[in-house]
């Protein structure tokens, strides 16, 4: 990913964004400013940037952390992030049918192995009481509906 | 009713025994996050508005004071000890508190950061008690005109004043004002952004959008960097907690200039407390009796900035109350829960709702003094958590941040679209977009909306309405100004080097 990539991706949004304005049903209501107006003028603002900043990456003048004083990712960038993204998609996939307790520490196991903490027992074991301790905190003293702490599919 | 019979009056509910205990949790909550690292006040309060179903509101805005306070204390320690600032505003302090610390001083440049943050924050607050009902009545002659003008001279600040560059503040902006815009229409019932998904009916909420900025994108941008897998150098805490006479005779003057700083700039729109805790460092080394000392552990430069810092958080405050405007992000998300309990902000709040807004300003004042008691003898405890190892640390803040998205709506669809801006704050981190124009974006795009469409209609129409009402026109000319400057000076000055 470089800025120019980047502003390829906002100027994709700002066209997804285009598209979207005129599925907009008009109004049957007769007024000033009906509810399409404001979302035209912003999707036309944000492609107009998108074009700007594309301009001026292009030229080479906008920033990336990778050529600043942070300097260049340690190997296996992309493995890392794989990793806690992974960790998102178990909670997303597995909360339903398997309760809280489980796919949050699954989801904590890969935040932790983003940040070079092997996959083991240890991991399971922190991961999984403090995901534990907050379905306590959260949905038993505090009354926030997080679900069973763990529910069997079957 | 005055303002000092109304204080009263939020005195006696302020120091209700429940009502002091949601303080108390408060400023002990805000202290941590404000501690460790990749936490701020802001998600911290996202994470927990779901509890606005459960607990009063009288408590629950009493709590996020304490947080948002806290926050602005506990922000010190980490900078001081492990040259790393628990929250954005504390990066100035962490230049000389830490080379305090090196030097066997981390005792007095914690005493004086806390005790700095004490004074100022107790003269914020002042202020805010007395100045804001009078913004409250100049408020009370604003129309939608002036309040739409209000609102876009809040969104070009944020955008174009902070952050390196105008053009990514704006892009910024923009994306948030898109995503504000997702949901139905509020005056016709049109779906907007929905892509045909009822999830999105009603919009996308800014805790979401907030935790998934602030916390995933975070991490992921840590994660990607690699560089952080173990806990990092905390010094001891040496010296003495109790400052000597001299520390006192050089601190006093900075946190009174600090606290003078902080107020009128927090209040302003895109104020915040980063600007104000550089103006101080840079005011104080160039009136220190010691200039010296500036860059090797000059006690000023923590005295001065800490000050401003929490003089800014009683100055945020002041339009989110009076005018209904939040001047940051974590203001924004406040203005959430506000309207979660369905409390309308702005000059109304203070005759409609004039013992919760009284009680809260009072609990500031008492959480002053919390977070001064809490501060100094629990620094050992601070300390410990500064140990925690990062793969902890991160996957405790990564559950906790799925929990409160999952638990605010029981939806997993949430805590997808949590990730999804959790890779947008990753690409807005290393391509460095301002995060706080997008939060802000995010909640003020149908308020401005609506306030257009209802200036509209009773100016028949009329688009001079935003230009020919006196108030209205110039907040738009300050608003064109604040966009068209900084690039022009910056140009100026650009200029001026090359011919030098």
């Amino acid at each position: 990913m470089t800025p120019f990539r980047l502003a390829l991706c906002l100027l994709a949004l700002g066209l997804v964004g285009a598209w979207q304005v005129t599925l907009i049903p008009e109004s049957p209501i007769q007024m000033p400013v009906g509810p399409i107006l404001t979302p035209a003028v912003v999707v036309g603002v944000l492609l107009v940037i998108a074009l700007l900043y594309g301009l001026s990456a292009w030229r080479g003048r906008q920033l990336d952390a990778v050529l600043g004083d942070d300097g260049q990712p340690l190997p296996g960038a992309n493995r890392r992030m794989l990793m806690l993204l992974g960790g998102g998609a178990a909670f997303v996939l597995l909360a339903v049918p398997l309760g809280f307790v489980i796919p949050a520490t699954l989801c904590g196991m890969g935040v932790a192995r983003a940040f070079d903490e092997p996959l083991g027992w240890r991991s399971a074991l922190v991961c999984g009481t403090i995901a534990l301790l907050f379905w306590i905190l959260f949905a038993q003293v505090l009354g926030v509906g997080l679900g069973p702490a763990v529910a069997w599919p079957l | 009713m005055n303002a000092f019979d109304s204080l009263m009056g939020g005195f006696a509910n302020a120091l209700q025994p429940m009502t002091l205990m949601y303080g108390f949790i408060g400023c002990f909550v805000g202290t941590l996050v404000g501690v460790l690292p990749g936490i701020g006040p802001a998600l911290t309060i996202a994470l927990l508005l779901p509890l606005t179903y459960h607990v009063p509101a009288t408590g629950m805005f009493v709590m996020f004071a304490g947080i948002y306070y806290g926050a602005a204390y506990g922000g010190s320690t980490t900078s001081i000890l492990l040259n790393t600032p628990g929250e954005s505003a504390s990066v100035v302090t962490a230049l000389e508190g830490n080379k305090m610390a090196r030097r066997g001083r981390a005792g007095p440049a914690l005493a004086t950061a806390a005790i700095g943050s004490f004074v100022a924050g107790t003269i914020g607050t002042l202020a805010l008690t007395f100045v804001a009902p009078w913004v409250v009545e100049a408020a009370l002659a604003f129309g939608p005109a002036e309040y739409f003008s209000l609102m876009i001279l809040s969104l070009v600040a944020v955008s174009a004043v902070l952050g390196n560059s105008v053009l990514r503040g704006i892009a910024s902006l923009t994306a948030g004002l898109l995503f504000g815009l997702v949901g139905l229409d509020l005056q016709t019932g049109q779906p907007r952004f929905t892509f045909g998904q009822t999830e999105l009916l009603d919009g996308i909420e800014v805790t979401i959008a907030a935790v998934g900025l602030f916390a995933v994108g975070e991490a992921l941008y840590l994660a990607w960097q690699g560089k952080e897998t173990k806990a990092g150098e905390v010094m001891k805490v040496t010296g003495s907690l109790w400052l000597s006479a001299q520390d006192w005779s050089r601190s006093w003057k900075a946190w009174l200039r600090g606290a003078l700083f902080g107020f009128p700039i927090g209040a302003m729109p895109a104020g915040g407390a980063e600007l104000p805790t550089l103006l101080s460092y840079y005011t104080e080394k160039k009136l220190s009796k010691h200039p010296e000392e500036f860059g090797h552990g000059a006690i000023e430069g923590v005295a001065g900035p800490e000050a401003a810092n929490n003089a800014a958080a009683a100055g945020v405050l002041m339009p989110l109350l009076t005018l209904g405007i939040p001047t940051s992000a974590t203001a924004a998300i406040m203005l959430s829960a506000f309207q979660g309990y369905g409390i309308q902000t702005g000059p109304t709040l203070f005759s409609q709702q004039g013992s919760l807004v009284w009680t809260l300003i009072a609990s500031l004042y008492i959480g002053n003094v919390i977070l001064l008691v809490l501060n100094l003898p629990l620094v050992g405890l601070w300390v410990k958590l500064l140990k925690i190892p990062p793969p902890w640390l991160y996957a405790g803040i990564i559950i906790i941040s799925t929990a409160g998205v999952y638990g605010a709506g029981n939806s997993v669809f949430n805590v997808g679209l949590l990730y999804v801006f959790g890779l947008i704050g990753f690409a807005m981190r290393r391509f460095d977009f301002p995060a706080a124009p997008l939060i802000v974006g995010l909640i003020l795009a149908p308020m401005a909306e609506q306030s257009m469409r209802q200036a509209l209609t009773i100016s028949m129409g009329e688009w001079s309405t935003f230009v020919t009402r006196p108030l209205s026109a110039s907040l738009m000319a300050i608003s064109v100004i604040l966009l068209i400057a900084p690039p022009l000076v910056r140009r100026w000055q650009q200029k001026r080097v090359a011919t030098a």
